[in-house]
């Protein structure tokens, strides 16, 4: 892929990866290797592994686990920047999913990679404990999941509108049965 | 005779507290509302509330293709409008498989390039308002013009490109574009050399700005900003170096950080990255192959089901897009990551116990862009 | 809402006719007695022997020769000295024309033009002339646009304050050599004058912003308030330096008293100070909190719109001039210009005269002349800090103001009492060391 660096074996690994999730990729590059093994040792399966490209890695967590496995990812691993919290509504699984991003500043072997683990949440009630005490920059991120998904974080300080208008009187807007007028 | 009626005063232990809306409406914020608390001189409390400018790209984007998308993405920062579809084609172009020739690779770099320097200007002139200095308004703004005429005579348009496209950019440069640059670019330089003496040496600059606002390294990593507010604070964090992207590998420039993490360094990385744009500029000029720019896509662009995050240095910071892909022409989920919504949560942190006059210099140091943190 | 009503010529004459009707009731009824009251008590002047009555009134119109005694007459007049010059009408045509000098001054500063099409287009020859009525366009829209009074605003304050602002700004020019004999108020304590009017300002800066019942106007009323209170301190005490030398608090005796050596060139620091003071009090940039225009709107000047926002603006250069003026005067030797009177040679013109008889003698005119000029480039050395520096921060400007400024002007103090026992200047002028 052009946008790695033009190594041919990434390429076809990204391939590879395009076909759905639960199958696991050809070869894993070492270093994302030796942070799965850390994890999976760690937590072995109360986490799933999803894939590993070349620096990119994501994990998925269950809601009980997740202030463990941030602490961890935070303090032993060394990812240690939130990047962003993104909300995705997949209504045919019934499911929303809230995938984090994180990165890291410090060790400078892992920086440039970006490490992302998911919550699967029940659509019609999905509750998660918050990350701020572990990612204090995730407070915003969390609350515009909250007002364009409906995604409750637990202990969150304040969970109000951001940028939607105060008198918003609709669904959460980023759910897919809330269509654009006209469209 | 009573206090005037239209104070909200609240009567707390330490005396009175009174509530400012430095408000969409304010020649001091932009699209942006802050409301600050002061006692006296001294700002007790800020609760940035974005959203005013608020759009839905992230909901409309689900409702047009990938090539659909371009124009209305490069939306929520004109200013630099390469540098926010950067990610997006990047995205695109990993998901969908879809190879970039080598000429346009040179070609992104050089416009992403001359749109750091034309928001960095910019920025630099609201700087100046905010300081109350207007001649530091002026005069980046009259130079960038220069560098506006440059991206209209690359693309068409003077700051909503629109020309980064999966695959390359939409059409080739003009003959004389490097010659016209080149001579553009030695002006610039030397510009900036008279903007180090005459702006950044300045006596009242210094005393408004150093000192002011102190981000520690820890509480900036962990507060998640980015860009030079990062690197102001002893963060050596350049996504040009650490994860380059396109033919960042092949060049020869530096990524600037500063110890101190007040306002003056998050001021001076810029003036540094620019010195830097321009050399980046004159190795693609020379560097650059022959070729075409583009490659040519069928009708609807699609990829197989999967998702890809990419991520730039734009002028702001580290700007990322998280794209999910169900196979369709239209993408399921994008997800911006911008760096100005990032740095928000450095203003509370940083305005607590600094004085009413510094709040313009710490909020705009925080490269914020309104409209772009809204999306 | 007012509908259009179609012309008539019908209501056309009748108009006129009702404004003729008037205007002989008003002065039939009014002015023709006035003018007699007035006649009664004022003796009527006498031109070329004969006393003036209204036939000569009328010839004066087309023969000046006989009109020049009458305007001589006029320049003698105190009513002539307040209103024309060196009064109001004088300050307020400075004060506009330095505004338009500020306009374009920065403008080429900051690579731009500055006001360049009000005027281009009425006068073919007037070409060059970019933008030179503009000043009169402003005004024009000035008094054109509404004042808003804000809700809960104290009303008579609220109108009063820019009227007043006037008020003390042109009062500040009444002591004010403007050439050799030509001062409104030839006072004894003039400067002391000078210094209690100076009090008025932070006073009703504090009252405009109070009276406008809105938070940043509050904010910036009580930085003005600091600000101003802040530096008058050392305003005053650089002055005192002048003081000692001079012996003299009258001003025209203090510009009679600089014939030796200018006071710049004794007392620098005190220049210095007076002038870096003088920026404060006039809150102009980098002292231009009061009116921080990014953190709190436009200060304590906020809810002031249309023409209440011209006075003020008009108030602040006139103050521009009156302090400018005092500087020249204090220090830079008033009306006298650097080179003798004689060099203008043995064939110099007398004086200016318009048929035969003497308007102004030449020391006067060419003291007038030099104090014009002086003050002028004062001025614009005081426009020079915009293009220059940003804003200052309260706390730093209350450091420089409070201990800064006024141990430089303690200094100063010294240095002008040294030079009085080393007899170097003084007001017996230099008489040598002074012995104990």
């Amino acid at each position: 892929m052009s946008s790695h660096g033009g190594q041919p074996e990434e390429g076809s690994q990204a391939k590879a990866e395009a076909k759905p999730e639960t199958q696991k990729p050809v070869e894993i590059p070492p270093l994302e290797k030796g942070i799965i093994e850390k994890i999976t040792e760690r937590f072995g399966d109360k986490i799933k592994f999803v894939y590993a490209k070349p620096k990119r890695i994501r994990f998925n967590v269950k809601t009980e686990d997740v202030m463990d496995f941030a602490k961890f990812l935070h303090d032993e691993v060394g990812f240690d920047q939130p990047i962003s919290v993104a909300g995705v509504d997949y209504p045919k699984e019934n499911i929303i999913e809230v995938v984090y991003h994180i990165g890291c500043c410090t060790k400078p072997e892992y920086t440039s990679s970006v490490f992302a683990f998911a919550l699967r949440l029940p659509r019609d009630n999905p509750k998660t404990p918050t990350l701020i005490p572990v990612y204090r920059g995730v407070e915003y991120h969390e609350r515009e999941a909250f007002e364009m998904l409906g995604v409750i974080f637990e202990g969150h300080p304040r969970l109000e509108k951001l940028l939607l208008p105060e008198d918003w009187a609709d669904i959460p807007p980023l759910r897919k049965d809330f269509n654009i007028k006209g469209r | 005779m009573g206090l005037p009626p239209s104070m909200q005063v609240e009567e707390s232990e330490e005396g009175r507290i009174l509530t400012i809306s430095v408000g969409p409406q304010h020649p001091g914020s932009g699209h942006f509302r802050l409301v600050v608390k002061v006692d006296g001189d001294i700002i007790v409390g800020a609760d940035p509330d974005p959203g005013y400018v608020h759009r839905g790209e992230e909901k409309m984007c689900e409702y047009r293709n990938y090539i659909q998308n371009i124009p209305h993405l490069e939306r929520p920062m004109i200013a630099d409008s390469c540098g926010i579809l950067y990610p997006f084609c990047l995205g695109v172009e990993d998901i969908a498989n879809i190879p970039v020739p080598e000429r346009a690779k040179y070609i992104r770099v050089i416009l992403a390039e001359l749109n750091r320097c034309i928001f960095e200007l910019y920025w630099l002139g609201i700087y100046g308002i905010f300081l109350g200095h207007s001649t530091m308004f002026m005069w980046p703004m009259g130079d960038r013009e220069l560098l506006i005429d440059l991206a209209e005579a690359a693309t068409g348009a003077r700051v909503t490109h629109a020309y980064f496209v999966p695959g390359g950019v939409r059409n080739d440069l003009p003959e004389n574009f490097k010659e016209r640059a080149i001579r553009q670019l030695d002006y610039f330089k030397h510009r900036l050399d008279q903007y180090k003496d005459i702006f950044y040496n300045n006596p009242l600059f210094l005393d408004r700005t150093k000192g002011v606002g102190v981000l520690s390294a820890q509480d900036a990593i962990n507060l998640g900003v980015t860009g030079p507010v990062l690197r102001a604070s002893g963060v050596k964090h350049d996504i040009r170096k650490i994860e380059p992207y396109d033919v960042y590998d092949q060049l020869d420039f530096e990524a600037y950080s500063m110890n101190s993490g007040d306002s003056y360094a998050r001021a001076y990385i810029p003036l540094l990255e620019m010195y830097e744009s321009i050399n980046i500029i004159k190795q693609c000029l020379e560097k650059m192959p022959s070729g075409s720019v583009r490659t040519k896509l069928g009708p609807n662009p699609r990829g197989a089901a999967g998702e890809s995050f990419k991520r730039v240095e734009a002028g702001r910071g580290e700007l990322a897009y998280y794209l999910v892909s169900d196979g369709t022409p239209k993408p399921y989920r994008v997800k911006l990551s911008v760096p100005s919504f990032r740095q928000i949560p450095a203003m509370p942190h940083l305005l607590k116990g600094a004085k009413l006059a510094d709040m313009p210099a710490i909020y705009w140091s925080l490269n914020y862009w309104p409209v772009e943190a809204d999306r | 809402m007012a509908t259009v009503q179609e012309f008539s010529f019908a209501e056309f004459v009748k108009s006129i006719l009702w404004l003729t009707f008037w205007i002989l009731v008003i002065f039939t009824l009014i002015i023709l007695p006035i003018i007699f009251i007035v006649l009664f008590y004022v003796p009527a002047p006498e031109i070329a022997g004969i006393e003036m009555n209204p036939y000569l009134l009328l010839t004066m119109l087309v023969n000046p020769e006989i009109g020049a005694p009458l305007i001589n007459l006029t320049l003698d007049q105190p009513l002539f000295r307040v209103m024309v010059f060196p009064g109001f009408t004088f300050a307020a045509l400075f004060a506009t024309a330095i505004i338009f000098v500020e306009r374009k001054f920065l403008a080429k500063m900051q690579v731009r033009v500055g006001p360049y099409y009000a005027g281009r287009e009425v006068f073919w020859w007037a070409r060059s002339l970019e933008g030179l009525l503009q000043m009169l366009a402003d005004l024009l829209k000035l008094l054109g646009k509404e004042v808003i009074l804000p809700s809960g605003a104290d009303k008579p304050i609220f109108w009063a304050a820019p009227v007043v602002l006037v008020i003390a700004s042109s009062a500040l020019i009444a002591v004010i050599p403007a050439g050799p004999g030509w001062v409104i108020a030839d006072i004894d304590v003039g400067l002391l004058v000078v210094f209690a009017i100076l009090g008025f300002f932070p006073l009703t800066a504090l009252l405009a912003s109070w009276a406008s019942n809105s938070k940043y106007p509050f904010i910036g009323g009580l930085r003005a308030l600091h600000q101003m209170i802040a530096y008058e301190i050392p305003l005053i005490l650089s002055v005192l330096g002048v003081v000692i030398l001079s012996g003299q608090l009258n001003l025209s005796k203090i510009v009679a008293a600089q014939e030796p050596y200018w006071y710049i060139l004794l007392l620098p620091i005190g220049a210095f100070v007076f002038f870096i003071t003088a920026l404060a009090e006039l809150e102009r940039v980098p002292f231009d909190l009061p009116e921080a225009e990014s953190e709190i709107v436009a200060g304590w000047l906020t809810e002031y719109s249309g023409m209440s926002y011209g006075l003020i603006q008009l108030a602040s250069y006139i103050k521009l001039y009156a302090l400018a003026g005092l500087f020249v005067t204090l220090f830079l030797g008033g009306w006298m210009g650097p080179l003798p009177l004689a060099f203008l040679g043995p064939n110099a013109p007398s004086g200016v005269d318009m048929f035969g008889v003497e308007l102004l003698t030449t020391q006067e005119a060419v003291g007038i002349l030099w104090f014009v000029v002086k003050t002028f480039g004062i001025s614009v050395l005081m426009l020079l800090p915009r293009g220059i520096n940003p804003r200052i921060r309260i706390d730093i400007l209350l450091r420089t103001g409070w201990a800064k400024l006024i141990a430089l002007s303690f200094i100063n103090i010294f240095i002008a009492l040294a030079l009085l026992y080393l007899g170097v200047a003084g007001p017996a002028g230099p008489v040598g060391v002074i012995s104990p």
